[in-house]
Formats: structure tokens, C-alpha cells, sequence
């Protein structure tokens, strides 16, 4: 049984484990079982789309422009509402399509003219938010206070509770298992896995590539959607900067969760630890007493750490490299 | 040789025209803006940009990316602040902030050629941790009332113009110089166009990368004294978001992800044309909110027509490259 769990799953999830009790003996609160599902909301934004930003790695590309188009939907899902009256939950669903046409046009340009993923998603980080932007300009309301006053309907979304279980971490889940199923028990998902490990073989066995690779930037498209409207409705505004700094934990979770950044290799199950770890850290060193805007020196050392010594040998192969630094330059 | 000249300079001059199309069309709109004050003024607030384009060039270059230069930036900017708003020399702040940046530039250096960790996950990493330290360090205050001094080295003119900009404007003349004309200078280029290529030509690959990082470091920390000598004081958020809009620039000003291809002179127009961006709404009458927007689209609509336009002509200037980069290489030795 414990032979099928990947090697770097079980390592998250000792992770896991040794960082709840040591942020429990630090402060028992944080033993507390509601404490730890409310605090999902803090974070279930970021994993959703780490999930589907896994299947984008898995493919060789890269998606940095999840953070903003957060922004933008909350801005439409806002603006349609609020300001031009439409129906609340009709507003969220276009607005979540708006999030996916966003991927659209980031994985059409991707895979359709092969320019660096890198490159388009970093114009559209800054298109994305930028219309976001305009929008608010445009509609006259403020940039700072942003657009409130949302049914309490559509507030219960992120903040309601099913036999006092969070919606976020029901939320959580089923996004979770759609993501897995998608990407581990169906043809689709393997296409994914193989264009990732090489596009070339892929594409003469008869796979569509660029359709295989399109798809997942609207998949994070959309993720990113959804992940904007459980924003708006969690923080019961809409604003244009929501989002701005998820960048650095999005790519955090999927990294961690052992997903490789050259492509071909990982898995959702990872990411979704990984984000769990990501979230709880920040919730246990607030507990501890650490200030808010500490809280990112842990997870950047946790990112180089976790690429650098990922894996048993690798950690040896690379503290020998590291101490041989001269040996190695005459050699080179 | 001549061909690749002839490629590379194509690219550069049709980003200039550009840039000088720009500044016509909008000089045409809003003659204000083509006055000689005006652009003075742009050239005074693109140097930053120029700064961290050319450092980044260098990294880019071979093949990687760094996105840590905003935090080096707010770091040395506020070390070098605090410094010299306790008394402490102008020599002494300049020595401070330049190691800090060829520190960390030196520790993104080895952790990807050493720790093969991607660059970009590497210097994402470490944005973060210097961010958090510069925070720790100013205690999230700001850091004010720098010396006139130090603000006055700016402001200095000679016949007119500034004294920073004819400084930074040779710089980057003679950094051309060296990365296309010189051998070492060159290699550089070769690494990121073909690594192991790079390796059996004999190119000590991990050094050449290692010190690419720690150029790019530097050219982060002068940005930072830049940024402070301008601006008179160092908020917690300086540089924050700004290694994103230097990468748009170097791209769009020619300088490939993928490296290999690309020139400081490219990059810096690209920072201009970043930088202009900011004025050239004004000068339209455009809300300042429609700038991230522009800039967002004038990136991704460059650089995919610059692909389409040009992907059959690189194939092939790219074999031609290849194959006079061989010859030159034997003649040399």
C-alpha cells in the first residue's frame, strides 16, 4: 500500500505531520481542528490554482498570470453585479469564463506561435490586471475601497459552513478530485504527461500538442476564476488588486509538491499537500507571533530548499558540488 | 559576421523606430511632449530602467532569468539610505550597496549553477527572502531625509545635460562593445545559444553564468542608489514589481528568453520605451490607470509579431550564425 504513494508525497506529508506538532507545542491553539479548516480560507485561492497551474508545468510551460486575472474577475464578477445589476450568480459565471478566456488567449499564442510561455504569460499579467484596472477607472468606483455591498448569498459561498465543515475546504477538494481525475485517470492527463516529456514524440504518435497545451492554460484559466470569485466572495469586495502577490505562492505549492519545472513530471496530489503546508506555516508562525510580512522569508527559503535537495541522492550530489566549488572550476 | 551584425542591428532599429514613432506621433498629438525639457526628462527617468535592462541582459543572455533584482534594488537602496543618513560617506554607501548586490547576485549564481535549481525559482526564492530582510533591516519604516549631497549627484549637469544619463549612456555604449566584440564578451551569447556547444568549444559555462548573475546583482544595487539619489527617500515597497517590467523591456527590445540573442542596446531602448509609457499618457491625456494595460498588450503584440514576421528569416540566420560563430572561433585560436 505504502509502495504505490509516491516517495516525495510521503516526505510532504511527514512534513506535514512534524509541522503540526511542532506548531502545536509552540501554541496548542493550533491543535484546535477549526482553527485549521477555517484557515483553508487563506489559502484555497492559491491551491486551486496551483492545481491546474501543475498541469501547465506538467506540459513544459509556465503560468504567472493566475495572480491577475484573480483581479479581473473580481472586478467583473463586481462591476456586473453591483454596479450594472445583473444577477449575482449569473455575473460569477461570466466572470469565471472571463478567467478562462484570459487562459484562452494565453495558450493560443503559446502553443500556436511557440513563443516562451514565460513571455506571454508575463504580458498577460500585466494586460490582465491592467483591464482590471480600467475597469474599476472606468466605472468610477474607488481603487482602494473597491466595489461591496454583495448579497449575503453570495458571501455564504466562501464563508458558510456544511455540518461545520468550511465551504472552502469542501471547495478545496472537489476541485482537488476534478483536477486528479483529469489529470490521472484519463487519456487526457496522460497527453498531458507525455507532451511534456517530449513534444516532439508526442505529436508524431498523433497527439494534438498544441490543443493538449492550449487546454491547460484555459484550465488555469478558469481555476483562476473560480479562485476570484471565493476572493470577492470570502473578502465580501471586489477589487483589482486582489491577487498581486500570489505569484510567488502558487509556483511555491506546485514546485514543492514535486512537480518538475522543466515539465514531464508530478502530480496534484503534491501540490495539494504542499499548499497545505504552505498555508498552515504561515498560520503557525502568526500563532507563534511572528509578524505577517516575516512570514515570506520562510516560505522563499522553503522554495530553494525544497528544488535544491529534492529527493535522497540528489541532497548528497549536491552538498558535494557546493563544497568542491573550486575542484570543480579547473575541471570546467 | 557580417550577417549576424546585420540581424542584430536589424532588430535594435526596428525597435528605435519604434520608439521614434512613438515620440512623433505623440510630439504630433501634444507638441509639449517633444520639447527638449520633456525629453530630458525621460532619459532622466528611464536610466533606472536602463540599469537593471542592461544587468539583466547579461543573465538572459546565457539562458537564465533573474527576477530578484527588485528586492536587491529596495535592499541596497535602503542599506546605502540608512547609511548615509547616519553621517556615514557617499564612498562608503556606494562600496556598501554594490557588495550587497554582488552578494546576492553571487548566491543566485551558484544555487543555479552549483544546485542546479531553475534560475527562476532560484531568484523567485530569493526576491522573497531579500524583500523580508529589507523589511527586518528599515522595520518597515522608510527611509528619509537622505543628505543634499548625495541627492545633488542627480540633479548635476554639464552643458545641459545630465551628468548620470552621459555616464550610463557611454556605459552601456562600451558594455556593446564588450559583449559583441570581444571574445570573452561573446561567450555569453554562446552559452545561451548553444550550452554544450559552450562546453566543448572549451567555455567555462558555470563561471561565465555565475558571473552574469553577479553583473546583473550590481547593475540591481547602482539601480538602487539611482532610485535613492532620485527620489530622496526609500519606501518598504522600492522595486517592488519592477524586475517584471525590466524583463518586458529587454524583450522588447530584442533580448530572447531563450538566450543567445539580444544586445544592451536593444534592452535599453526597451527600457525606454517601458519608461515612456508613463508619460506618454499624460502627454495623451490618458488615465494613469490604462498604463499596466498598454504595457501588457504592446508586450505580448511585439513579441508575437516579431515572431511571426520573423521565425523562417531566424531559422535560417540562425544556422548561418552558427556556422560563421565555428569558423570565427578557429581562426581565433
Amino acid at each position: 500500500m505504502l509502495k504505490k504513494i509516491p516517495k516525495w508525497n510521503l516526505v510532504l506529508l511527514t512534513t506535514l505531520l512534524a509541522e503540526i506538532i511542532i506548531f502545536g507545542l509552540i501554541n496548542p491553539r493550533f491543535w484546535n481542528i477549526k482553527i485549521l479548516l477555517n484557515s483553508f480560507n487563506d489559502f484555497v485561492g492559491i491551491a486551486i490554482i496551483a492545481f491546474f497551474v501543475t498541469f501547465v508545468i506538467i506540459t513544459g510551460g509556465i503560468d504567472i498570470s493566475g495572480g491577475s486575472i484573480i483581479g479581473l474577475t473580481s472586478v467583473v464578477t463586481g462591476l456586473l453585479s453591483q454596479v450594472y445589476g445583473m444577477n449575482m450568480w449569473g455575473a460569477a459565471l461570466l466572470a469565471v469564463l472571463a478567467g478562462g478566456l484570459c487562459g484562452l488567449l494565453n495558450g493560443v499564442l503559446i502553443a500556436y506561435t511557440r513563443v516562451q510561455a514565460m513571455v506571454i504569460t508575463l504580458g498577460g499579467m500585466l494586460l490582465y490586471s491592467g483591464i482590471a484596472l480600467v475597469l474599476v477607472g472606468m466605472s468610477g468606483a474607488s481603487t482602494y475601497e473597491g466595489i461591496s455591498g454583495f448579497s449575503q448569498g453570495f458571501i455564504n459561498l466562501a464563508n458558510g459552513k456544511i455540518w461545520s465543515i468550511p465551504h472552502s475546504v469542501i471547495i478545496f477538494v472537489v476541485m482537488l478530485l476534478i483536477a486528479y481525475v483529469l489529470l490521472h485517470w484519463t487519456r487526457y492527463g496522460r497527453y498531458i504527461y507525455l507532451t511534456g516529456i517530449n513534444q516532439n514524440s508526442a505529436e508524431y504518435s498523433g497527439i494534438n500538442t498544441r490543443k493538449i497545451i492550449t487546454s491547460t492554460y484555459v484550465l488555469s484559466g478558469l481555476s483562476a476564476g473560480i479562485a476570484g470569485i471565493i476572493l470577492t466572495s470570502y473578502l465580501g469586495s471586489s477589487r483589482a488588486d486582489f491577487g498581486a502577490e500570489y505569484l510567488m505562492p502558487i509556483l511555491t505549492a506546485v514546485v514543492l509538491g514535486g512537480t518538475l519545472i522543466t515539465g514531464g513530471k508530478g502530480g496534484v496530489v503534491g501540490t495539494a499537500l504542499a499548499s497545505i503546508i504552505i498555508g498552515f506555516l504561515k498560520l503557525g508562525l502568526q500563532m507563534g507571533g511572528v509578524q505577517t510580512q516575516y512570514i515570506g522569508l520562510a516560505t522563499g527559503m522553503l522554495l530553494i530548499i525544497s528544488v535544491a535537495f529534492m529527493g535522497g541522492q540528489k541532497f548528497k550530489v549536491n552538498v558535494r558540488r557546493l563544497l568542491n566549488f573550486k575542484k570543480d572550476r579547473e575541471v570546467i | 559576421m557580417s550577417k549576424v551584425k546585420g540581424m542584430t542591428k536589424h532588430r535594435e532599429f526596428r525597435t528605435l523606430v519604434f520608439l521614434v514613432l512613438l515620440f512623433a506621433i505623440v510630439g504630433l498629438i501634444n507638441s509639449d511632449f517633444i520639447s527638449s525639457g520633456n525629453i530630458h526628462n525621460a532619459a532622466k527617468n528611464s536610466l533606472l530602467y536602463i540599469v537593471l535592462a542592461v544587468g539583466m541582459t547579461f543573465v538572459l543572455l546565457t539562458g537564465e532569468i533573474d527576477i530578484s533584482i527588485g528586492a536587491v534594488l529596495g535592499l541596497s537602496a535602503s542599506v546605502s539610505g540608512v547609511i548615509l543618513r547616519d553621517g556615514g560617506s557617499v564612498f562608503l554607501a556606494v562600496v556598501i550597496a554594490i557588495t550587497i548586490g554582488a552578494v546576492i547576485g553571487l548566491i543566485n549564481g551558484l544555487g543555479v549553477t552549483k544546485l542546479k535549481i531553475s534560475s527562476f525559482i532560484m531568484t523567485l526564492g530569493m526576491l522573497e527572502i531579500f524583500r523580508v530582510t529589507q523589511v527586518i533591516f528599515t522595520n518597515g519604516k522608510w527611509v528619509e531625509n537622505l543628505p543634499d549631497n548625495f541627492k545633488h549627484i542627480s540633479q548635476m549637469n554639464v552643458f545641459g545635460i545630465n551628468i548620470l544619463t552621459i555616464i550610463i549612456i557611454l556605459a552601456v555604449i562600451l558594455v556593446h562593445f564588450y559583449l559583441s566584440n570581444s571574445k570573452k564578451g561573446r561567450y555569453f551569447a554562446a552559452i545561451g545559444d548553444n550550452e554544450d556547444g559552450a562546453v566543448l568549444i572549451g567555455i567555462p559555462v558555470n563561471r561565465y553564468k555565475v558571473i552574469a548573475f553577479v553583473i546583473s546583482g550590481v547593475s540591481a544595487s547602482i539601480a538602487g542608489l539611482i532610485f535613492a539619489s532620485q527620489i530622496g527617500f526609500i519606501s518598504t515597497t522600492a522595486g517592488l514589481g519592477i524586475e517584471m517590467i525590466v524583463i518586458a523591456a529587454a524583450v522588447l527590445g530584442g533580448v530572447s528568453l531563450s538566450g543567445g540573442i539580444g544586445s544592451v542596446i536593444g534592452a535599453s531602448i526597451g527600457a525606454i520605451i517601458m519608461s515612456s509609457i508613463n508619460s506618454v499618457l499624460v502627454f495623451l491625456k490618458v488615465p494613469a490607470f490604462w498604463n499596466s494595460a498598454i504595457s501588457g498588450s504592446l508586450l505580448i503584440i511585439i513579441v508575437v509579431a516579431d515572431v511571426l514576421i520573423a521565425r523562417r528569416a531566424n531559422n535560417r540566420t540562425r544556422r548561418d550564425r552558427l556556422n560563421t560563430r565555428i569558423l570565427n572561433y578557429k581562426e581565433e585560436v
